[in-house]
Parts: C-alpha cells; structure tokens; sequence
C-alpha cells in the first residue's frame, strides 16, 4: 500500500442490488491517499456496483463499509458512459464548476474564489484557455479532461473514474491516465478506476480488484502479481497472454494476431 | 373603438398572458433540456381532471360551477392537487427506470383525458359540460382576477425557488449521477421541479388554456437553444421570446379577430422556424 491515511475501506463486504442476488463473494479492500487502484472483470460482474458501495452511494447487502466518521469524503466521481449531453448550453468553466456543489452546499452560488479554483483544475488538466468554450465543442477526450477536472474542483481526496477511456481511442486513454496518475503522485491522491482496458490497469494501477463471476471470486492485490496470462484467461474466460517487456504490459488475446494493447 | 381606447377590456388579459408567458418560458428551458415536453401537455390533462372532479363533486353538494366554493372544493384547488399528485407519480416512476418516460406521459395524458370525458358525460354535470370544457382549459381573452393573481403567485414561488436551487436543478438535469455523488439530493430537487411545473401548469391552463401552455413550454426555449449556445442567453431568449409571443399575438388576435390562443402559438412557431433557419445558415457557412 503506497498511502499512509486511510480513506475508506470495504470489510467482508458483499456487494449487490436491494433484493437482489449478492454479485460477489465478501470482498475486502482499503483505498489510502495516493493508491492507484484498477477494478477489472467482465460486463455484469459488478464493477461500478463496487465503487458505488466504497464511496457509500449503495448499500452492501452485508459487510462493513469504512467511511471517514468526523468528516465527508470529498469524492470526485466521472460517470460510466458519461454521454454530454448536447442540447445544454454550458461552458467548460460552468461544468467544472459543478465540482463545487457539494462545498458550497443548497442554496450558495459559486463566487470568485471558487472561479479561480475552477480555473486552476482546468490549468493542471492543459483545458483553461477553453474555460469559455461551450462543453459540446470539445471532443470526447478534452470532455472526459474537463470531467476530471470538475473532479478535481471538489477538493476530492479520492478520484472514482468509472470506464473513463470506453469511448476514447488509444492515444486519448493514455494521455487522460498518465495525466490522473500524474496528478495522484503529485496531491497525493487515491484515484479508484474501472476499466475494461487490462494495459490500462497494468500501467497505471498499483493494486487492482479482480472480480470473477464465473469463479464467484474476488481478488485484490498488486497489479505486478495479479495481472498475468492465468488471472486474465480466468478471469475473461479466453486465453489472453500477458507479456512484460521493457516496462511496458503487451496483451494478446485469443483470435487477435497482434498485440491487443501496449502499456 | 381603437386597441387603446378598448384597454380597460385587455389589461388583465394580456398582464395574464404576459406573466404566464414569462413564467413557463423559463421553466421551458428545464422541460426542453430534461426532454419532459409532453409531460407539460399531460399535466395540463391531469389539471383539467382535477376541475372536472371538482364540479362532479360539486354538484353532490348542489353548487353550480358558477356559484362561489369553498376552497377545499373550488376547480383551482383540485387542478393544483391533480397535477401535483401527477407530476410526482411521474418523476417517480421514470425514476424506477423500468418504463420509459414517455410511455408514462403517454399513459398519463391518455387516462385523464378519458376520464375528463367520462366525467364531463355525467348527467349530474352535462347541462354545464360546455361551460365546464372553458373553464378546464382555458380562454386566453377572458382571465378572471382570481386567476391574475394566481399566476402572479405561481411566479413569484417559480422566481424564489429558482433564485435559490438554480444550481441544483441545472446540476441534477445535466447529470444526476455526479450530483448525487456530489451530496446534491437529487430526488428532492427532481420533486420540487416537478411540483414547480405542476403548479404553474395547473394555474396557467385554467387561465389560458392548453396549447398555449403547451406552445410557451416548449417553443421559446427551443428556439433560444438555436440561437445562443450560452446559458445565461438561453435562459433570457426564452423567456424574452414567450413574454412577446404572448404581448404581440394578444395584440395580432385583438386587431385581426383571430383566436387569441393560436396566435400566440403560432407566433412562437415562427420564432423557432426563424431560430432553425439561422441555425442551418450557420451550419453551412
């Protein structure tokens, strides 16, 4: 574990719907300040229920959730399949500003200083020269920058990216990654992401959860341990073939010729 | 006699008007966002149900629609409890997300307008059916001042709550997912729209009638999402927009013997025509 405070903490959870079947065995996991942590596993084996319930958004069916008792987690949280949508006429200063809901509280609008804030958040992810650009004229890659960025705007201790890169191509997904690890070594920052991409969780994770449905397990640990040829063919039910050369994670994936991604 | 001359006849009619034009013109940027046009159309249905009712129940006690109420027992506030009661039910079940939004609008619209019907088909009530049919939806010429003041109500509870939870509604509409993470209640702030809606629904069909409630929902709005990509010009074009559909279309119908109604939906029409064809010149320069 690469953080000294602890954040928040799964303890022999079991994760699923209200009245529905448990999606997983009892799970256990704790998130401190500056983990990078990757949660694979095919679609439908509860990936986006689990960081709901580890940032308190759903109840676990049983289990202890561990959240911080004398203050809120501030919690910076960009949507799977996030879809703008386009009809609103917003800039990307307003969306960002978004970020500051949960600060201000009912009622108070943003001022100057949360202005600023905003504006700094757009700095560090390379967008404050389109602050006054309308949000739907950015492309998918520069939006999901400003989702992170509106993120950031929430003070967030822990960064929850749900699938951030399922709509971008390969060059967008690794600038958006290396720019949150980036800023996760820099605040010290937990970021929890959920992806499909297994280089993505290789090069940019420090511990990754593996959630198997089909083996009803759940395996958490360092993604230099867990993310290899037996895992990934268990955990996808194919073979997949996971090589590291050179400090980057090469993956093949049965019926593919060439490498299926690059980390 | 001259337009001005005849302003003793118009003034509340078109203060009326002009009021609910400002009015459902702002929330129009709201319904036309959260893709919630027909619900606007449904809830004036569902406010009608709840006048008709009233006088059905009414003439159990033996008063005539025309005779004064009670307030527990007068059309406004059955209207009002009728398209609250509707509106919730709506947010609710689109919220349960196991049938789609329009499908319940559909259904909403469809039963009150049937049992509106049945209702207004009672013998107890049939003698007054066409009186009751006027005061159900409205009649943009004539606003009693009962209802003048109603709708200033209705604005003054739409300009306080938004003055508030302007940010809320924006947040909660564009994405309710981050806002809920984000300790933004968005189930409260989704019934309190909606409550918003319906009432201002609920008061303005009874004072204009239904398509002109329906047309200033959702035709300003519409055409300012064409003409500005910024917020604070959206918001202002739409209500701008309505609030001279209605002016201009009271003063068109008044000098031209048109249906006061029609005009004003009409004109609105044309705004978002001229909005779309700017729009167009736009795309292909």
């Amino acid at each position: 574990m690469s953080g000294s405070v602890p954040l928040c903490a799964l303890e022999q959870v079991v994760i699923g719907h209200r009245r529905g079947r448990p999606l997983t065995p009892a799970v256990s996991l704790e998130v401190r300040q500056g983990d990078i942590v990757g949660v694979l596993g095919p679609n439908g084996s509860g990936k986006t229920t689990l960081v709901k319930t580890l940032i308190g958004q759903l109840a676990p069916l049983s289990g202890t959730v561990r959240l911080p008792v004398e203050r809120t987690l501030r919690v910076g949280y960009v949507a799977q399949g996030h879809r703008p949508d386009f009809a609103y006429p917003l800039s990307v200063l307003e969306v960002t500003l978004m970020g500051r809901a949960q600060a201000l509280g009912l009622v108070k609008r943003p001022g100057k200083a949360d202005r600023a804030l905003a504006l700094a958040q757009l700095e560090s992810v390379g967008l404050a020269a389109r602050a006054d650009a309308p949000f739907r004229s950015l492309s998918g890659g520069q939006q999901q920058r400003v989702l992170v960025a509106r993120a950031l705007t929430a003070e967030a201790e822990l960064l929850v990216l749900d699938e951030p890169t399922s709509e971008m191509d390969p060059a967008a997904e690794h600038a958006l990654l290396s720019l949150v690890s980036g800023l996760s070594a820099s605040r010290n920052l937990a970021v929890v992401f959920v992806t499909h991409e297994i280089s993505a969780a290789a090069g940019f994770a420090t511990r990754v959860v593996l959630m198997d449905p089909a083996a009803k397990a759940v395996d958490v640990g360092p993604s230099s341990e867990l993310i290899n040829s037996e895992h990934m063919t268990r955990l996808y039910g194919r073979p997949v073939e996971v090589r590291r050369e050179s400090g980057r994670t090469l993956v093949w994936v049965s019926g593919r010729d060439e490498p299926g991604a690059t980390a | 006699m001259s337009f001005w001359d005849a302003r003793f006849l118009w003034q509340e009619p078109l203060l009326a008007a002009v009021i609910a034009a400002a009015v459902l013109g702002y929330l129009g940027f709201f319904v036309v966002l959260r893709r919630i046009a027909f619900m606007s159309a449904a809830l004036s249905q569902v406010s009608g149900l709840g006048v008709a009712v009233a006088f059905f129940a009414g003439s159990f006690l033996g008063i005539s629609p025309h005779d004064p109420t009670p307030w527990w027992l007068a059309p406004t506030t059955f209207a009002l409890f009728f398209a609250s009661a509707g509106a919730m039910l709506m947010a609710l079940v689109v919220r349960s997300k196991r049938v789609s939004s329009e499908a319940v609008v559909a259904l909403s619209y469809l039963a009150a307008a049937a049992f509106v019907m049945v209702v207004l088909a009672s013998p107890r009530i049939a003698q007054e059916a066409h009186e009751v049919g006027d005061l159900l939806f409205g009649n943009a010429v004539v606003v009693k001042r009962g209802e003048l003041v109603q709708l200033l109500a209705a604005g003054v509870i739409t300009l306080v709550l938004h003055a508030l939870f302007f940010k809320e509604f924006l947040f909660c509409s564009f994405d309710p997912e981050t806002a809920k993470v984000f300790g933004v209640p968005v189930p409260v702030m989704d019934v309190l729209l909606h409550l918003n809606l319906a009432v201002c629904v609920a008061i303005a069909t009874k004072a204009l009638g239904a398509l002109p409630v329906f047309a200033f929902l959702v035709l300003p709005a519409g055409a300012a999402l064409l003409f500005s990509e910024r917020l604070k010009p959206v918001v202002a074009l739409s209500v701008g927009l309505s609030v001279v559909a209605a002016a201009l279309g009271y003063y068109l119908s008044w000098t031209l013997s048109l249906p006061t109604g029609s005009v004003m939906v009409a004109l609105a029409a044309c705004f978002w025509a001229v909005a779309g064809i700017k729009r167009f010149v736009e795309l292909r320069r």
